[in-house]
């Protein structure tokens, strides 16, 4: 009896995602610009109603993990630099030489300036656990999947949608909604192209939607996946190496 | 002529018109030490809580005081000069204030960093008295900065340490810079002991990248009470875009305190003096059952009920207005001593923080006009209201049981 249960649940839980595990989907989508491993040239442009300022960066990563980004340029900040490992963010400042761990009532603050926060870098990469998620609709094009957290889950958000390209399996638009439902930030994704075998949106753009007219452009100039990193890469005396 | 009888007739039992006489005095002029004393309470934490941080009265840009807004400056250099020539204006203190992250040797935390010109701030609040260690900040302060106690724990730094401080700057590029502690202090609001820095104005003029521009101009005026007047007289004369805010808009609990002041003082005046008029209700009963014969003869040989009330209540009126007169007195007397001498507590008590003010461990009164006649006047009034009933029941006597009766 126990083993025909046991039966009954294995067969039953495939069928459970319509065939398709949404978890699995989102888990790509969320850790889309990893890969095992990867190292990228990028542009971020913040446009926000007082100044509009573009940063030239290089990153790299191992896993969902480990991330290290460091600003080449504008000259003033070049050397600037964050490191994350699991759930801990540093930050490098060359101008003071000085490491700075982000403590957790800072977590929300904006990461270089930008719209993207500090918590978007860590938990980012732990959305496909901490959250539950459905189908909302489906159309020839795209599919649209609902998170929502799971009960004993820490999490910024109350909702995220996801709109997510069939063919290509890239996501075209994230929402993000607060405690109260609203959505309060936006992320399109365009510029697909195909890297070492999979394909990958280069351009990011990030809307708060409660700062109307202000954005966060990310864009990745140069993409490879499958280096030769070791998590040893990761540390924080490397962070200071500029 | 009626005066002079209710006047003669009050003095015939001396006896126990200066007991019920003596029982007015002491309440009302007891009453009037205690709202002294009370006052004086209010006004040591009206004083802890403006003059601690915020001023008397502060401009900024319109809005700023809701969402302290980096971009919400104020450019005109000038102004801090014209308001403190006001002749209102004790003096005035520019500001600049910036949020962000301020760290130690490995601990970070969140931080208010205030850039303020330390010989102004320091005649407009009382921050930089409060040091537990290290020196004020100097007037060219450099780098230096005066750092919260609570923060200053956290952080594991005392003076002579390095911080390092980062924020978004105005250009959006990332303002971070190295701070070294010249002291700190300690204010037992611990709201500002574990989150503000005192720095240089310039220093963070130049971090934020906004020269010569602050968020705010506080204030100190003459009379801290007044400030919500002269807050309406400045508004009309600034720039547009400035306003101005008493410190009852910065701390509205403040604000709520002093209402609260204001009504508990109403109920404990209203708690004494209804014991107090049962006490006169009782001696002019007894009174007028006492004299009932007399009334009867004085309405036998022509005198009109009405009059007969008119003298009862003269007579009460009377003991009234002597009682205030020395009470008044009295309580007078006594407050100015408390204002003058006052008593130290602190070997029992410690400060409390409440409302964002801080009670100081002293008695001490403070003269406020309400404080007197706002007690002598409903003295007054439950005095009258006290006799008007046995004035009644004499005045509805009948003359011939009246006269009868023994």
């Amino acid at each position: 009896m126990r083993y025909f249960v046991i039966l009954l649940l294995l067969f039953c839980a495939p069928a459970y995602g319509f065939g398709l595990d949404l978890r699995q989907l989102v888990r790509g989508v969320e850790d889309q610009y990893m890969g095992a491993s990867s190292t990228a040239r990028m542009t971020m442009r913040v446009s926000t109603v007082h100044w509009q300022r573009s940063t030239e960066m290089d990153a790299w990563s191992l896993g969902r993990n480990h991330f290290l980004v460091r600003i080449r340029e504008p000259a003033r900040e070049r050397g600037v630099a964050t490191l994350k490992v699991g759930r801990e963010v540093w930050n490098y400042l060359p101008k003071v030489d000085r490491t700075i761990k982000i403590p957790p009532s800072m977590m929300g603050g904006a990461w270089m300036g930008s719209h993207i926060t500090n918590n978007d870098l860590v938990k980012a990469a732990h959305v496909d656990e901490d959250y539950d998620f459905t189908l909302l609709s489906e159309d020839e094009i795209s599919w649209t999947v609902e998170g929502t957290p799971k009960p004993d889950a820490a999490v910024i958000w109350g909702k995220i949608i996801y709109h997510i390209e069939k063919q290509r399996r890239v996501p075209q638009q994230i929402s993000y909604f607060d405690e109260d439902m609203i959505e309060v930030r936006r992320i399109s994704f365009d510029r697909v192209k195909k890297i070492d075998g999979r394909f990958i949106p280069l351009r990011m753009s990030v809307h708060p939607l409660e700062k109307p007219g202000e954005k966060t452009i990310l864009e990745y100039r140069e993409l490879d996946f499958n280096m030769d990193l070791t998590p040893a890469f990761f540390s924080l005396r490397n962070l200071k190496r500029h | 002529m009626l005066i002079a009888i209710a006047y003669r007739n009050l003095w015939r039992n001396r006896r126990r018109t200066l007991l019920t006489l003596s029982a007015m005095v002491v309440s009302s002029s007891l009453l009037i030490l205690a709202l002294g004393v009370f006052s004086g309470m209010l006004e040591d934490m009206l004083a802890s809580a403006t003059e601690q941080y915020h001023g008397h009265l502060v401009v900024s840009k319109s809005g700023y005081q809701d969402n302290h807004d980096l971009y919400a400056t104020i450019r005109d250099e000038k102004l801090p000069v014209m308001l403190e020539n006001r002749p209102e204006v004790v003096a005035a203190s520019p500001r600049l204030r910036a949020y962000g992250l301020l760290s130690g040797r490995d601990i970070s935390r969140p931080a208010e960093l205030l850039g303020i010109d330390p010989e102004r701030e320091e005649k407009v609040t009382t921050l930089m008295a409060h040091l537990v260690a290290g020196r004020p900040l100097p007037s060219a302060a450099g780098n230096g900065a005066l750092i919260g106690s609570g923060l200053a724990r956290r952080l594991g730094v005392g003076p002579g340490d390095q911080l390092v401080f980062v924020t978004g700057a105005a250009d959006g590029s990332i303002g971070n810079d190295l701070l070294r502690v010249t002291g700190i202090f300690s204010t037992g609001d611990s709201g500002h002991d574990n989150g503000l820095v005192l720095v240089g104005l310039p220093w963070l003029q130049q971090l934020l990248v906004l020269p010569g521009q602050v968020h705010e101009i506080a204030m100190r005026v003459n009379d801290p009470m007044a400030a919500a007047g002269i807050a309406d007289r400045l508004a009309a004369e600034l720039p547009p875009g400035l306003d101005v805010f008493d410190w009852g808009d910065l701390l509205p609990e403040m604000r709520e305190a002093v209402a609260s002041f204001d009504v508990s003082r109403m109920i404990v005046v209203l708690i004494l003096y209804a014991a107090t008029g049962l006490g006169i209700l009782n001696t002019f009963f007894m009174a007028v059952m006492e004299r009932t014969r007399e009334f009867g003869i004085l309405m036998a040989i022509g005198m009109r009920p009405r009059t007969v009330r008119a003298m009862v209540l003269l007579e009460t009126l009377q003991l009234g207005l002597l009682a205030l007169l020395l009470g008044g007195a009295i309580g007078l007397l006594m407050t100015w001593l408390m204002q003058r001498f006052g008593i130290d507590l602190s070997g029992q008590i410690t400060p409390v923080t409440y409302a964002g003010g801080t009670i100081l461990p002293r008695l001490h009164a403070a003269f406020d006009p309400v404080n007197v006649w706002m007690p002598c006047g409903l003295l007054l009034v439950v005095c009258m209201v006290a006799g008007y009933l046995p004035a009644r029941r004499a005045a509805k006597l009948q003359p011939v049981a009246a006269i009868r009766e023994e």
